[in-house]
């Protein structure tokens, strides 16, 4: 790890959007055996555009239907559910005893993870599909309304909003010091954690769905100008940038030295974190827009017409794949002897 | 022509409608069943808006050409910026785009913006093209939070990543979720047919279209269409505001003519309608609406635009047309039973091959309704080539 580069609040369980604020994705060795039968299928009443954490034996999904969903996950079994004033496309992210998440009329939440009472609530003037990001006492956030809110995380108490006046919709990357994400106006942002204050901001050729993470100094993030970019943390100076076939909206997932990204056109993307050299590129549905995650030597991801698949992330060789319907945003929960999986349709599978 | 249409009851302000029509053209090859009638429950009108279909410019189409629209797959926004003005001029004859805007929206209006997300993202509505049509909008002193951007399918409209592309303030509307969603529709707003014994019989239009805008600009792309033979303004505003469509469909038979046109026609859609900017920047010549194959898709550089939707889809019908003709593909008017194939992936792959003995006649019918103009010798086609 380089400068400023902490994980944050790192949770021993898939707490948030890609495991934790790594963005690593994964919690421990998966054996990438192919799954051999749904221990239990779940279905919900809203689509799922979230991607689904997990934490002690219990699952947490967000539905369209503007319910959380609190998931036994030995059983399948419905334990409590939250109901929000109107759609979540949020990703819901936990912090200590609390799951944070936004909704569609700009509320965000925070809900006892153990009974699935309201703690708090807070109000950006827009939509927020990003998932709450907890560093320190602070849950960070973007919203359509084009302000990034910092938040009191014990009482959802406004700390600071920067006023950026373009759309957010990308899940932020925060250390202590910083804070990074894209925005619709095509720039890619660090603020300062503590106040808001812009430490850099660079242009890419159009706007930003994607998510960044961080690794060897690098800020690491997609655009619709079809390229993966690879930022100085520090500086925010482009240190290169890989063309794809078309936008990205996918967040990039980091194996060790290699980053997976999805691309619009379809194709899995592997570069080299250092220099950026194109590894391999693996084609996995008609249209990538959800993030993939890695485990161990495996990437395994969600696509439009590809079903579930899974990668050897050293080849790009695929291991198997499954057509359980399709995901536009969410990206699998792995365990070492589980998949954990949600669908545009509702659906919510445990594979084993 | 062998066609027969009977309107039974057209009273403008009252709700029903009856059409009935015979097998469409082209039908030497093969002998296609007749539809059924469909049953139009509109929406009372007092009289019908002057900005309805076809509109303030019956027949006029303008068709803006830049060289540059599209550099290494991407849409420049400056220059469809410039092609959207001077076509706005042009439709219009008015001397600044602001006029021309002006001519169309005030600012009491809410407007929605029918955009056209289901090739996204390889073909669909430009987030580029839509942006400066919100700017055109927003010209006429039209406020932000007056104007939403509208489709059935929010996956589509996610996979174009709209949301995250446009103004603050811009309303982002997706009218169903997952499959057979009907909170979104207006149940008093329907066209009733039964055309293969489905179980739903009836199409409702959105309430987004019946009691939240004033106002459409109808954002369709140039692409070919595996039933309609192509999709145009007219489908991209009729299958795309009303539900349950795609049981009009059943290969290789669909009923899409006379569906279409009836759709378009039912108010409050038709006076509503008041503004087609077609996005031909993408030319889907094969594989429409859904194909994500590049080697079907070419860059065009076009934008057409005009307020009568007929007019605007025969020129996109000769354009398509004539490309397939270029690459050798089969005409959208065959009809050899020889050529249809169910595969569907043989068929995204081959554009020697049908999936349903299309339907581009719907067109011509929907003019015959009075949508506007399809006989191409009447169409006053403007070119403007940019560079």
């Amino acid at each position: 790890m380089r400068g400023d580069e902490v994980a944050p609040t790192h949770e021993d369980f898939w707490a948030a959007l890609l495991c934790d604020n790594s963005r690593a994705g994964g919690q421990g060795p998966w054996p990438g055996h192919p799954p051999q039968n749904a221990r239990w299928q779940l279905r919900l009443e809203g689509s799922v555009r979230s991607a689904p954490v997990l934490r002690d034996g219990i699952l947490y999904v967000t539905a369209l239907d503007g319910k959380l969903h609190a998931i036994e996950t030995v059983t399948g079994r419905p334990v409590w559910e939250f109901q929000a004033e109107d759609r979540i496309h949020s990703t819901p992210s936990l912090s200590r005893n609390r799951i944070l998440f936004g909704c569609d009329s700009g509320k965000v939440y925070a809900v006892d993870c153990r009974s699935g009472h309201e703690l708090w609530r807070a109000s950006a003037l827009a939509e927020v599909w990003t998932s709450p990001v907890v560093v320190g006492d602070l849950t960070l956030f973007g919203a359509a309304d084009g302000r990034f809110y910092a938040l009191d995380v014990a009482t959802g108490k406004t700390r600071w909003a920067r006023d950026l006046s373009a759309r957010i919709y990308s899940t932020a990357y925060a250390t202590e010091r910083q804070v990074y994400f894209g925005c619709s106006n095509g720039n890619v942002y660090s603020l300062e954690t503590t106040s808001g204050r812009v430490i850099w901001s660079t242009p890419t050729g159009n706007g930003l769905d994607s998510s960044p993470a961080l690794s060897n100094g690098l800020v690491l993030i997609g655009s619709e100008d079809f390229y993966l970019y690879a930022l100085d943390a520090t500086t925010g100076t482009i240190r290169w940038k890989l063309a794809t076939g078309l936008g990205i909206a996918s967040s990039p997932a980091v194996a060790g030295d290699t980053v997976v990204v999805g691309s619009k056109d379809g194709y899995l993307y592997a570069a080299n974190i250092p220099d950026g050299r194109l590894r391999w590129k693996v084609r996995a549905g008609w249209v990538i827009t959800a993030p993939p995650v890695t485990s161990g030597n495996v990437v395994c991801g969600q696509s439009m017409g590809g079903g579930v698949y899974a990668l050897d992330v050293q080849s790009g060789r695929r291991i198997w794949s499954a057509g359980l319907g399709e995901s536009v945003q969410s990206c699998p929960v792995l365990t070492e002897d589980t998949i954990y999986l949600a669908t545009t349709e509702g659906m919510v599978y445990a594979l084993a | 022509m062998n066609r027969r249409t009977f309107v039974t009851n057209a009273c403008l302000g009252t709700a029903g409608f009856f059409f009935e029509q015979a097998a469409s053209r082209a039908s030497e090859e093969v002998q296609l069943p007749p539809p059924p009638p469909i049953h139009v429950h509109g929406m009372p009108l007092t009289e019908r808006s002057p900005w309805g279909m076809p509109g303030l410019f019956p027949g006029r189409v303008v068709e803006v050409f830049h060289s540059r629209s599209i550099l290494q797959n991407h849409v420049s926004q400056p220059v469809v910026r410039l092609m959207l003005e001077h076509g706005m001029q042009t439709l219009t004859g008015e001397s600044s785009a602001q006029a021309a805007w002006e001519r169309f929206f005030n600012p009491s209006d809410v407007v929605g913006i029918k955009i056209n997300p289901s090739g996204a993202p390889a073909c669909c509505s430009s987030p580029e093209l839509v942006r400066e049509i919100i700017r055109g909008v927003e010209s006429a002193g039209v406020p932000t939070r007056n104007i939403l951007i509208y489709d059935r399918y929010s996956t589509e409209i996610q996979a174009g990543s709209y949301h995250a592309l446009l103004p603050v303030g811009i309303r982002v509307i997706g009218l169903e979720h997952r499959a057979r969603e009907v909170e979104a529709y207006d149940l008093n707003v329907y066209c009733e047919a039964n055309f293969f014994g489905e179980w739903e019989t009836r199409s409702y239009l959105a309430r987004v279209v019946t009691q939240q805008v004033t106002k459409i600009v109808n954002v369709p792309t140039l692409k070919d269409h595996s039933a309609a033979g192509v999709t145009g303004c007219l489908k991209n505003l009729g299958y795309g505001s009303f539900n349950n469509v795609a049981r009009s469909h059943h290969a290789p038979i669909t009923f899409t003519d006379p569906l279409i046109g009836v759709m378009c026609s039912t108010e409050p859609l038709r006076s509503k309608a008041v503004l087609h900017i077609m996005d031909g920047l993408r030319e889907v010549w094969h594989g429409g609406p859904l194909t994500q194959l590049q080697d079907f898709i070419d860059q065009a550089g076009i934008l057409f635009l005009g307020t009568d939707p007929v007019a605007v889809d025969t020129i996109e019908l000769q354009t398509i047309e004539k490309k397939r003709r270029q690459k050798g593909a089969l005409s959208l008017w065959d009809r050899n039973p020889a050529n249809i194939v169910r595969s569907e992936r043989e068929y995204f792959r081959d554009p020697h091959k049908n999936l349903f003995f299309r339907q581009p006649a719907h067109i011509e019918a929907a003019g015959k309704l009075g949508l506007g103009v399809w006989e191409p010798s009447k169409i006053d086609h403007r070119r403007l080539d940019l560079g």
